[in-house]
């Protein structure tokens, strides 16, 4: 047994303490004696989606993304049959906005996604900015996660479903009380700030379905969240929904 | 009508000085923080066009500091050299460096008609404010530091930051820029054409160090000009080092001003070779940002024409800012004070840390104000994972401000033991757990608007260090 997380454009897409998520799900790994290694991606390099176990896809800037998005395009088709195939997956902020099907720039100008998940992204007038707040339901329990935005990106969600929905701050367009998105395996957000350390639940139901979709046991052993708990209680304080 | 007009801006300026004073002696009296940004901002709704009056009186020229970290100490350094040589300056020392904190500066030396009577306007100007700054007070010298991650929520990104200060600086042909050549996002600035010259500074050897914190942290992996790969011959630290592209002929410049034989324990000192000679610099602080800021300093004195032997005088007394390394004894045990306010800031005070030869107390202070940037995502860009397998000179970390259990979460993730990280969220509890920690050292690392409060506590609590005293003892950590 052991996990393959592939950290995609770690170079590229490194905005916000990115890599804190790949950081905590193999932290989270390890504590538990789950073998787990990265591997980091770049430009030009060869991966099959099909061996890998959880894939991170992050945001980077505008410059950046430019220079990745072209590499991406040439591995939709593995990418999609990995996603079908329950991959798991979670992309942040400008990961989140490329699966899919277009970013409209405020010029009019249409910036073509990958087309994997059924939602399209508009730039809006000004960026969403703050922390945030979303209830989010994962094998039936709900739970608050805690994060900060900085996008200038609305997202509309068409026939897929949320990741959860906002309790305090913006989310995906600032309208719908609607944040992220989820299809399959696929978890997408635009909570950076990062994301997996500050929200376990979370980051162990990633490991879990990583785990399922191997045939593996995947019944984790809890462990000990005080720290991150109380982090999250503070920002639910902070933002009144404590 | 001209005479009028005149007239009017006169009587405005007079206004805009006298309230502007008025704030400066009543914040003073109601000791409501230091004074530095609200006299400015006061006198510049009363006259907005007080900056550039009272800017357009420098007799010889003014100076501007911009970049991401070093701004304060470099600037500093700047203004003491020019005093040093005689000259009258005006200095905005404390940091506020918004176009209200320069203001400020200005006002403070003004006499009630608005009369300014000085050489040199040495000015630290925050790299989102410059344009503005520069609209109203011309630079006639632009030292540009370095470019880190900074406070995202608050700039956008990091390469609107760049093409920021590349159009203000394309508004200021005939100024003359001093440039880290070893930053390949600073180097790029200058464009060819200019009539005003760059002088390049760097170092042209890499710095060995025991430790060293920041592998992770490279901005610049690829050229600025054509999108391929840099390669670097060796990093010093974050993306600084001596790099060349892959494809087209962008590489580090040679330095005009350049550093050699470095050594950053004990203090620091290099040997400084420029055009027409050498010296050796030395600096009472340790940790290579402060050699790098000494040796932009010495590149802007030179071009105001500074004796290098003068220089290298001044900058041996150099005292540090409020917490740039600011040191403190308490009943006999030293503690020293660092701002801490990007990752690759965080990454060279670890660094220091990892040099310790004794046992440390340690503490951060982490706050998300404005001031702070609101966004804390970037400890996640901290290379904290050298703490991992090296901790074991670190009695504890006490983690502290507003965010302080999301401090405690980083280190945990970064492999740091439970049992070393204290989660204390307020501050006087915190510093005096630190003080009082078994270790025979403290090190406390602040973000900003946590570092005022903390070093209230401290200088409460302690006597502080003389800095020379300092150059003669060993370094503490």
């Amino acid at each position: 047994m052991l996990l393959r997380v592939c950290h995609l454009y770690p170079d590229l897409l490194n905005l916000y303490g990115d890599r804190g998520n790949v950081l905590a799900f193999l932290a989270r790994c390890r504590w538990r004696g789950i073998p787990a290694i990265v591997h980091r991606v770049q430009k030009g390099e060869q991966v099959n989606f099909q061996e890998m176990d959880f894939l991170f896809l992050g945001g980077g800037s505008d410059r950046e993304q430019n220079l990745m998005t072209k590499d991406l395009m040439r591995r939709a088709d593995a990418l999609r049959e990995a996603i079908e195939g329950g991959l798991v997956v979670l992309a942040i902020c400008g990961g989140y906005q490329l699966l899919g099907h277009y970013y409209r720039t405020r010029e009019g100008q249409i910036i073509p996604g990958l087309g994997l998940l059924d939602l399209f992204t508009v730039a809006g007038p000004r960026r969403l900015i703050g922390n945030i707040a979303v209830e989010i339901e994962l094998d039936g329990k709900s739970w608050r996660i805690t994060g900060f935005e900085n996008h200038a990106g609305r997202t509309y969600l068409g026939q897929i479903a949320p990741l959860g929905r906002v309790l305090a701050g913006h989310g995906n367009n600032g309208e719908d009380g609607l944040e992220g998105a989820r299809y399959k395996n696929v978890f997408c957000s635009y909570l950076h700030g990062p994301l997996l350390p500050k929200n376990p639940p979370l980051t162990d139901y990633l490991i879990q379905a990583a785990l399922k979709r191997r045939g593996l046991p995947f019944s984790l052993e809890p462990l000990d969240d005080r720290l991150e708990t109380a982090a999250n209680q503070v920002m639910l304080r902070r933002l009144g929904v404590g | 009508m001209r005479g009028i007009k005149k007239a009017g801006a006169k009587i405005l300026l007079f206004f805009a000085v006298l309230l502007g004073k008025a704030t400066v002696w009543l914040s003073r009296l109601l000791a409501k923080g230091k004074g530095s940004s609200l006299p400015g901002l006061v006198a510049l709704r009363i006259y907005p066009d007080v900056l550039k009056a009272l800017a357009g009186q420098v007799r010889r020229g003014t100076i501007m500091v911009t970049g991401t970290n070093g701004k304060t100490t470099t600037n500093n350094m700047i203004a003491r050299i020019a005093s040093g040589a005689g000259c009258a300056v005006v200095a905005n020392r404390e940091g506020a460096n918004l176009i209200t904190g320069v203001t400020t500066a200005f006002i403070k030396k003004a006499t009630l008609f608005g009369k300014v009577s000085c050489d040199y306007a040495c000015l630290e100007v925050d790299e989102a404010s410059f344009p503005a700054v520069c609209a109203h007070a011309r630079p006639d010298i632009v030292v540009i530091t370095n470019f880190f991650r900074d406070q995202l929520d608050r700039y956008g990104e990091l390469d609107s930051t760049i093409k920021f200060i590349r159009s203000a600086l394309e508004k200021l042909p005939s100024a003359k820029l001093v440039l880290n050549a070893d930053d390949p996002l600073v180097a790029q600035l200058k464009a060819p054409g200019r009539e005003g010259a760059a002088v390049f500074y760097g170092f042209g050897e890499r710095v060995r160090r025991p430790a060293g914190a920041g592998r992770e942290v490279k901005e610049a992996r690829f050229c600025p000009f054509c999108g391929f790969s840099l390669h670097y011959q060796y990093y010093q630290y974050g993306q600084l080092g001596n790099y060349r592209c892959t494809h087209c002929s962008f590489r580090r410049p040679k330095a005009d001003v350049e550093g050699v034989r470095i050594q950053v324990e004990e203090g620091s000192s290099c040997l400084a070779l420029f055009p027409g000679g050498k010296i050796t610099l030395h600096l009472p602080v340790g940790g290579l940002y402060n050699l790098y800021n000494a040796l932009a300093a010495f590149a802007a004195g030179l071009l105001i024409k500074a004796e290098p032997q003068e220089m290298s005088m001044l900058l041996q007394d150099y005292a540090p800012a409020t917490g740039r390394m600011e040191r403190y004894h308490y009943l006999g045990k030293p503690a020293l004070l660092n701002l801490v306010k990007n990752p690759a800031g965080f990454n060279e005070s670890l660094t220091v840390l990892l040099e310790a030869k004794n046992q440390l107390d340690v503490l951060i202070a982490i706050n998300d104000n404005a001031a702070d940037g609101r966004d804390i995502s970037w400890l996640w860009d901290v290379d904290f994972e050298v703490l991992e397998d090296r901790h074991r000179l670190i009695n504890f970390f006490v983690c502290t401000g507003q965010r302080a259990e999301e401090m405690g979460v980083r280190l945990k993730y970064a492999g740091v033991p439970l049992d070393k990280i204290v989660v204390e969220p307020r501050l006087k509890a915190a510093v005096d757990r630190v003080l009082c920690g078994p270790g025979q050292s403290a090190y406390l690392l602040a973000t900003y608007t946590a570092l005022w409060p903390v070093e209230k506590i401290l200088a409460g609590r302690c006597q502080k260090e003389r800095t020379h005293a300092a150059a003669r003892m060993p370094s503490v950590p």
